[in-house]
């Protein structure tokens, strides 16, 4: 059963087509995750969903029939960047945003108190917006995105900017989201993190969908006759092995594509030979990294890599 | 366009704009504004009227001292010590031999200045000034009406004519304005109308341009905040504007009713005297009207100034461009205030129900004259449909406006928005 639906959906500015005959659906009670590398189409495909744009053609689909007000009624939003008015008091900005999704009440103010009592911020209520660090604005915009108990949440870069603490934190209430029967939908560019959260992935890239489906089924399409290595030594001599099809180097990782699947046991048995000491060796593996740059060419592979190590 | 989600932007703008400091401090200022400039006014005429001059006045015949010397004894200034004068009687050729001798003082300022009046001024009223500063007109203005009465003493001198008749030739014209209207009673009418209609040209320029600047300062820091996003991940675009929109004029409104109520409180009961010429004349219905007409208006410039607001990602690049939009608040002000003049001139009439300019003019010129009331209909006819003709632009660009960034879009590309589908 699917929750909602993107029907090829186009979306231009000017000359610039931004999302190019998208579509993709996402099930209900899933963890979602819409990737691709930055200017890829993501927040332009995010923004239609959210009826903030009007797609040029095509439509989204709740249940049956286009959205309208009543879904943004029922989502929450955390944008990529944070949007909160600096002279506000926190309180006061949470039951505001709640307001704007028709919720208000006694019980709203003590679901409230509760998260902020979660995210240790509960001594901070009455402060300024403009008075708290860059974190905790952050922390106080992901309440404001789910206070109102929205049936989607849809997060945009939800982890930047945030310490390991607070990443696992958050981590834990998206689980727990999801336990609940929320729909979450990722938009990231880091694929450690997709991979890790997500059930289902759809890829994006220069405004089109390149890959889409649940996150099992694409790794088992895409990882037979790949072995992921980590290494230490010299392996140059493979090149031109006629076993071999593709090496890619991933920085951490090694990538190398065999032509049959029965090679796989000889790739390793010429690595041995060759005194290659090898510390980790997955046949039959591949990230959702090696599989976005098998996808959409490696222009992406340090900078990706670089921003990973930041989180 | 108006529902709970409206609702509760509307009440955020309140609570931000109305329970702050500034909004006190701006509704207690200008009215202390207005007062200091008033006493700053009588200051400058009770300094002027102070100032003390020195004058020698030579004329050519014993009458015509004698006549001088009459009249300026009676004359304020000299009654008061301000002014010193000495006269003489001398020739046109003596006066030229003497006057290098007198040079000095004038120099020195010792003296002000030396009325030569020549026996002429029986045919041509032209005298000769010699000063430091020969343009005194403030010095012309006070000493030419007791001149004037002294060379008609002389001049009608031995002609049988009564003391009374010549008194009265020598007296200058005065108006006593009444005011013409629809009802029954003509009203001698004072200054209290004319200050009256400058403070209606003050008050609601100062508020337009306060509270379109705070709104466009607003949608830009929204913009700028990204917090625009996530308000439209709630409400559409046309709620927000509104919202924001009713916000401020409401916050304007109130701060306009403020400022007025003094206004009303003299008019409508006796606490508050005034002497006789600054009575008021104007109706409690006048004043609603201006609030009315000034809210509808209102509405239209702060819907302009929101979009100005959304097209730019900073308040330096809005303020170069909003030129336009400050002359549509800035133009009508100087026709307002010129309109003292001729209340019933071409200009003043068109403007009072012209789009934009009513707003302003219209009150300005219901206090100095008596407006039928089908032009009060149409100034608000057309308010109502200037805004209702602004808006749908206003919207479709304030909508694409306040979700881009980056390079400022010249007014080409802005037009261009109006074709996007959104």
């Amino acid at each position: 059963m699917y929750a909602l639906k993107v029907q090829n959906v186009t979306k231009t500015f000017g000359n610039l087509r931004a999302v190019d005959d998208v579509s993709f659906s996402i099930p209900e009670g899933s963890i979602f995750g819409l990737i691709g590398r930055n200017g890829a189409g993501k927040t332009t495909t995010i923004r239609m969903m959210m009826n903030i744009y009007l797609p040029d053609s095509g439509e989204i689909v709740l249940q049956g029939s286009k959205i309208g007000q009543e879904f943004k009624d029922m989502v929450g939003y955390l944008p990529e960047e944070r949007g909160l008015y600096r002279k506000m008091k926190v309180l006061e900005t949470l039951l505001f945003f709640s307001e704007l999704k028709g919720k208000k009440g006694k019980g709203l103010e003590k679901r409230a108190n509760e998260l902020l009592e979660k995210f240790q911020l509960i001594d901070r209520r009455n402060s300024k917006v403009e008075d708290l660090s860059k974190g905790n604005q952050q922390k106080i915009q992901f309440i404001a995105t789910i206070l109102h108990e929205p049936e989607f949440i849809i997060l945009d870069e939800p982890f930047s900017g945030l310490d390991p603490i607070n990443t696992n934190l958050l981590k834990e209430i998206i689980l727990d989201l999801k336990k609940q029967g929320k729909v979450i939908i990722f938009s990231t560019h880091l694929m450690d993190f997709a991979e890790k959260m997500c059930d289902h992935i759809a890829m994006i890239d220069k405004g089109k969908i390149i890959m889409n489906g649940s996150l099992p089924e694409i790794k088992s399409k895409y990882s037979q006759r790949n072995v992921s290595i980590n290494y230490s030594g010299d392996i140059s001599f493979l090149k031109g092995n006629p076993i071999i099809e593709k090496i890619a180097d991933y920085g951490n990782s090694t990538g190398i594509k065999v032509k049959e699947p029965q090679d796989v046991q000889q790739l390793l048995k010429i690595l041995v030979n060759n005194n290659i000491s090898i510390s980790k060796f997955n046949a039959n593996e591949i990230t959702l990294q090696e599989i976005f740059i098998e996808l959409a060419g490696d222009e992406i592979v340090t900078n990706t890599y670089s921003e990973v190590k930041h989180v | 366009m108006f529902n709970r989600r409206t609702l509760t932007i509307i009440k955020r703008e309140l609570r931000e704009k109305v329970l702050t400091r500034s909004f006190i401090v701006m509704t207690l200022l200008v009215p202390l504004l207005f007062v200091g400039l008033i006493f700053i006014q009588i200051y400058l005429i009770s300094y002027d009227s102070n100032t003390t001059a020195s004058l020698k006045i030579i004329s050519e015949t014993n009458i015509l001292t004698q006549s001088m010397q009459k009249q300026f004894s009676q004359f304020p200034p000299v009654e008061s010590n301000h002014y010193k004068i000495s006269y003489l009687t001398m020739s046109k050729k003596d006066f030229d031999l003497k006057l290098p001798s007198m040079k000095k003082d004038l120099l020195s300022e010792k003296l002000t200045g030396i009325v030569f009046v020549p026996k002429s001024v029986d045919s041509v009223k032209l005298l000769d000034y010699y000063s430091k500063n020969p343009n005194n007109n403030s010095l012309f203005d006070k000493i030419k009406s007791p001149i004037n009465k002294a060379l008609i003493d002389v001049h009608f001198e031995g002609k049988k004519l009564s003391n009374k008749e010549i008194s009265y030739a020598s007296e200058n014209v005065n108006f006593s304005g009444y005011r013409m209207t629809e009802g029954k009673h003509i009203k001698a009418e004072g200054e209290g109308n004319q200050a009256l209609s400058f403070i209606f040209s003050f008050l609601l320029y100062l508020s337009l341009l306060f509270s379109g600047t705070i709104i466009m300062r607003s949608v830009i820091q929204e913009k700028n905040n990204k917090i625009v996003e996530v308000l439209l991940s709630s409400l559409d675009s046309k709620e927000l504007m509104s919202g924001k929109i009713i916000g401020s004029a409401i916050t304007a409104l109130a701060q306009m009713a403020i400022w007025l109520l003094p206004l009303m409180l003299i008019i409508s009961t006796s606490w508050i005297a005034l002497p006789p010429n600054f009575a008021l004349d104007v109706t409690l219905f006048q004043i609603f009207y201006v609030l009315m007409n000034f809210f509808i208006g209102l509405i239209t410039f702060l819907g302009l100034f929101a979009m100005v607001g959304s097209i730019f990602d900073n308040d330096q690049d809005a303020q170069s461009s909003i030129w336009p939009l400050m002359l549509l608040i800035i133009i009508p002000l100087y026709i307002g205030i010129s309109m003292q003049n001729n209340p019933e001139g071409m200009i003043g009439k068109v403007a009072s129900m012209f789009p934009f300019a009513s707003i302003m003019v219209m009150p300005a010129r219901m206090a100095l004259v008596d407006v039928p009331i089908w032009q009060f209909i149409v100034a608000i006819a057309v308010n109502l449909g200037t805004m209702f003709l602004v808006f749908p632009f206003a919207g479709k660009i304030y909508r694409i406006g306040i979700l881009r960034s980056g390079k400022k879009p010249s007014w080409n590309e802005v037009i261009k928005w109006l074709k996007y589908k959104y």
